[in-house]
């Protein structure tokens, strides 16, 4: 009885072991959130038109992709915020390559309660004293009488890196904080969408059409308050804008080098402005 | 005369013939595999985890804060929300558990009870991720709007995540408990009732002594499964790290978000703490205390079981 | 009357144990109901044979039923042997009772072990440190190892509820250990086997922290070429992703059509244990 159930395991393997035909085209991909909805559906495409596989995953977020692109377990990464310093440092052996695919707007998003309630625009001050906990209620900014829930990105998010750097001049500077975490883009959403007193880290094209949650504006040191949209997140108006980046170690050869490309042509940036992302050109 | 028939016929059997078998030998590997397969995790936990105890000794126990960007990694928060979610899920489905199981064995006429128990042991197949979903649409704003007395910050929070565990384990523990039950030989009813006793009365003096041991057991091993939930418990617990409250016996943890080891361990930071030595070591730490842990309440509950059995025919 | 007071406390008995058994089992009624109600509003043939889309939030759900089908299969293969000879080792190969009892209670331990850290040793490992990246194999390992307990134990306590008439009779009429085995001992035990090795499954298809480290991914993998970097999507992963994008109605009608699919194979499974299950208690009574 054991015996023929080897054979049967056996005979199944086979045909997936025979079918890794020589030079079939294979790309993995991991990182963002962010960038990922461009990068799924070009995968998609390029499944159909070219039958490439594709292997896309968002398992820790930016910093997984970084990760998992230094120690040679995928191909291409996706990140939200350019390569650091202490990224560098941390994968030494590894050259990274990035290649900017995507301009995007990092906005503070509330729940429409709130916006509703008045609270439209926060200073980089005010925004602080609510990620230190320091403002606990709406309405010590004026708006509605509930408690301030922030749902902080995990550190290791490029969401979160690039809040953090422009809060507080660099990331390592920010201070520790206790507040309940989210990790992916759409797990951020969700939480706010489903609250009436709540505020998150997010990429501002999240928040556009959604009934539910709105992107804050910023008011810049000037008095002036800039809300996210296109046309002030590439005039440089708004100050919290971001790119989006594919990294790869090493110069990506190859069909990475053909993803990457089709990523830059008009139909993949075509895919980025669907998403609600600026093209780079 | 059977008994000793039983003994030495399996006995025969058990003379060393076996290494000469090929049975035998495929045996022994496959056993090995598998041996080797728990050793190697176990050494894995031991090895991977000790280096953060090594380096903090009992702080890593004790000490609330986890601050990974700083190297510091406290999980007394984590252990605290462990603890308390999963004693308090217990508490909240054992009314429940054992009032349908004491419903089903006791009262119940066989037909229903067998589908009763049916669906029951079907419920307790249900993934967690499904549990999580119910958990995610239906039970968090439930909590937050019965619960705004507590002004509770949202919907995710320590008590959301006991219910969800509560509804979890309650199969489980019911199903169990209710084995326990039927395990009373029907004598013991039959005398107590034909003594002029109540149904309550016999139950609690005739039926509920004999079958203590096999709750308790099916009390620990509901336990056993809560502390490892993993999937559920991280969809709706909310993942604030440091939030030990100053008395531990405050209700507030509660209505607040929080963390467990499991919603941890199931998050992004392996891949973040993989390459960090001490980062990935307190990840690992975490998992050697669960384990731990989950092995002490379990072996409990075999123990209990087994001095039950033993008491009950010796 | 003291007698009164008795009755009394009977009759509050009796109502709370039908008060909690009729809240507990109706509200679990209901809620499986309204699961598999919203579950079937989800389906249609086009949604289960049809690939995923946009991120899962539009098509189907083709390639995660076929990646859990896979895990299942795999489970399957590898736990049946493993737990097959660790049963026959503790129940007929090993002598001493006091070796036999370590093992079982080594099982109930191993029962008991959170599946997560079965995703971390094995994300450790194989992903790792054998550097095989994310496989469909790697997930059935995992999936076999979290059973094997179940599984044998099963199998064990089919095995010692035989009759020791088989056995005798097998010795007296001359046959060797390894025939008696094959011919009266699993033949005898197997209806205990199948149906631990079928709830066992049944648990397995459901899990979904041992694989998400280990052996499924967001999007893109179809069928798995070779065992390194082969790996699969899954319906219990899938859905996972999907609860939190719950603000978009078709990702959350999707996830519960996913939800209803996963329960149905649970059923499924376990359905087909239970002829096994009962003709095991038959066999135990006999």
């Amino acid at each position: 009885m054991k015996k023929i159930g080897w054979i049967v395991l056996a005979i199944l393997l086979l045909p997936s072991i025979l079918n890794a035909k020589e030079g079939e085209v294979k790309i993995k991909i991991q990182g963002s959130t962010t960038v990922n909805p461009v990068i799924s559906e070009a995968a998609e495409i390029l499944r159909a038109e070219r039958g490439w596989t594709i292997y896309v995953d968002t398992q820790g977020g930016s910093s997984g992709g970084i990760s998992a692109v230094g120690e040679g377990f995928v191909d291409i990464g996706m990140i939200s915020k350019p390569i650091s310093e202490a990224d560098r440092n941390k994968y030494a052996s590894a050259n990274f390559e990035s290649f900017k695919i995507g301009i995007d707007g990092l906005a503070l998003v509330v729940s429409q309660p709130v916006w509703d309630s008045g609270i439209q625009f926060l200073s980089k001050k005010q925004i602080q004293q609510l990620y230190e906990r320091k403002i606990l209620n709406w309405k010590e900014l004026g708006g509605q009488d509930s408690k301030v829930v922030f749902y902080n990105k995990e550190p290791g998010r490029g969401t979160w890196e690039v809040f953090s750097n422009w809060a507080y001049g660099s990331y390592k500077n920010s201070p520790l904080v206790a507040h309940p975490e989210v990790g992916a883009n759409e797990e951020a959403k969700n939480k706010v969408a489903f609250h009436n007193s709540a505020i998150t880290q997010l990429s501002y094209a999240w928040a556009e059409n959604s009934e539910r949650i709105k992107a804050i504006g910023i008011q810049l040191p000037t008095g002036e308050s800039v809300m996210p949209t296109k046309e002030t997140i590439m005039s440089g108006e708004y100050p919290l804008s971001r790119s989006l980046f594919l990294v790869t170690n090493g110069k990506p050869t190859g069909y990475q080098k053909e993803f990457i490309d089709f990523i830059l042509s008009d139909r993949g940036q075509e895919l980025v402005k669907k998403y609600g992302y600026l093209s780079v050109r | 005369m059977g008994i000793l028939v039983f003994v030495s016929s399996k006995a025969i059997l058990s003379k060393p013939t076996f290494p000469f078998s090929v049975t035998g030998a495929f045996s022994l590997i496959f056993t090995l595999v598998s041996l080797l397969f728990f050793c190697g995790m176990a050494l894995f936990l031991l090895i991977q985890g000790s280096p953060i105890f090594f380096q903090e000794q009992l702080s890593f126990i004790t000490d609330a804060d986890w601050f990974y960007r700083i190297n510091q990694y406290g999980a007394a928060s984590m252990i605290y929300g462990t603890i308390l979610v999963s004693f308090l899920a217990i508490v909240l489905s054992l009314p429940f558990a054992l009032g349908s199981a004491i419903l089903t064995s006791e009262f119940l006429p066989n037909s229903i009870r067998v589908y009763v128990k049916s669906f029951i042991e079907l419920l307790a197949g249900i993934p967690s991720v499904v549990y999580g979903l119910l958990g995610v649409l239906f039970l968090r704003p439930l909590i937050f709007k019965w619960f705004a007395p507590f002004s509770p910050e949202s919907g995710d929070t320590l008590l959301t995540a006991s219910v969800i565990l509560a509804v979890m384990i309650l199969p489980t523990v019911m199903s169990l408990s209710e084995d326990a039950l039927r395990g009373v030989s029907k004598e013991h009813r039959e005398v107590a009732l034909s003594l002029g006793l109540t149904r309550l009365e016999t139950f609690v003096h005739g039926v509920l002594p004999r079958a203590i041991p096999g709750i308790i057991a099916a009390v620990l091993l509901g336990l056993g499964r809560a502390l490892g939930e993993t999937i559920a418990v991280y969809l709706v617990i909310g993942r604030a790290d440091n939030r030990l409250s100053d008395s531990l016996f405050s209700l507030k943890p509660l209505f607040e978000a929080g963390q467990t080891i499991t919603s941890k361990l199931g998050g992004s930071e392996l891949y973040i703490a993989y390459g960090e030595p001490t980062h990935w070591s307190a990840m690992i730490g975490l998992g050697l205390i669960l384990f731990v842990f989950v092995g002490v309440i379990v072996a409990m509950g075999e123990a209990v079981n087994w001095l039950g059995r033993k008491y009950q025919h010796g | 009357m003291v007698s009164s007071i008795r009755i009394w406390k009977n009759q509050l008995f009796i109502l709370l144990v039908y008060l909690s058994g009729f809240i507990t089992v109706s509200l679990l009624f209901l809620g499986f109901i309204l699961l598999l109600s919203k579950g079937f509003q989800s389906l249609s043939l086009e949604f289960l044979l049809s690939p995923m889309r946009e991120g899962g939030i539009s098509g189907g759900i083709f390639y995660q039923i076929l990646g859990t089908l896979i895990l299942a299969i795999t489970t399957l293969f590898i736990v049946f042997p493993l737990s097959m000879g660790f049963a026959l080792v503790k129940s007929i190969y090993i002598q001493k009772a006091f070796v036999k009892k370590t093992m079982e209670l080594f099982l109930y331990i191993l029962n008991g072990i959170p599946s997560v850290l079965f995703g971390i040793f094995g994300f450790f490992f194989f992903v790792k440190y054998l550097g095989w990246g994310k496989s469909w194999f790697t997930g059935g390992f995992l999936l076999a190892m979290m059973i094997l307990p179940t599984t044998t134990l099963a199998l064990s306590e089919g095995i010692n509820r035989i009759s020791s008439e088989y056995i005798e009779n097998g010795l007296a009429l001359g046959m060797r250990k390894t025939q008696i085995i094959f011919s009266i001992i699993l033949p005898q035990s197997f209806s205990s086997f199948l149906s631990g090795v079928l709830l066992g499954l049944a648990r397995a298809v459901g899990e979904t922290a041992p694989i998400m480290f280990t052996a499924t991914i967001f999007s893109g993998a179809t069928i798995p070429t070779g065992v390194k970097e082969s790996p699969i999507l899954s319906l219990p992963y899938h859905i996972f992703n999907l609860v939190q994008e719950s603000y978009h109605p078709q990702a959350l009608s999707n996830a519960w059509g996913s939800s209803l699919v996963l329960i149905m194979l649970v059923i499924l499974i376990s359905g087909i244990a239970l002829p096994f299950r009962l003709r095991a208690h038959e066999e135990a009574k006999v």
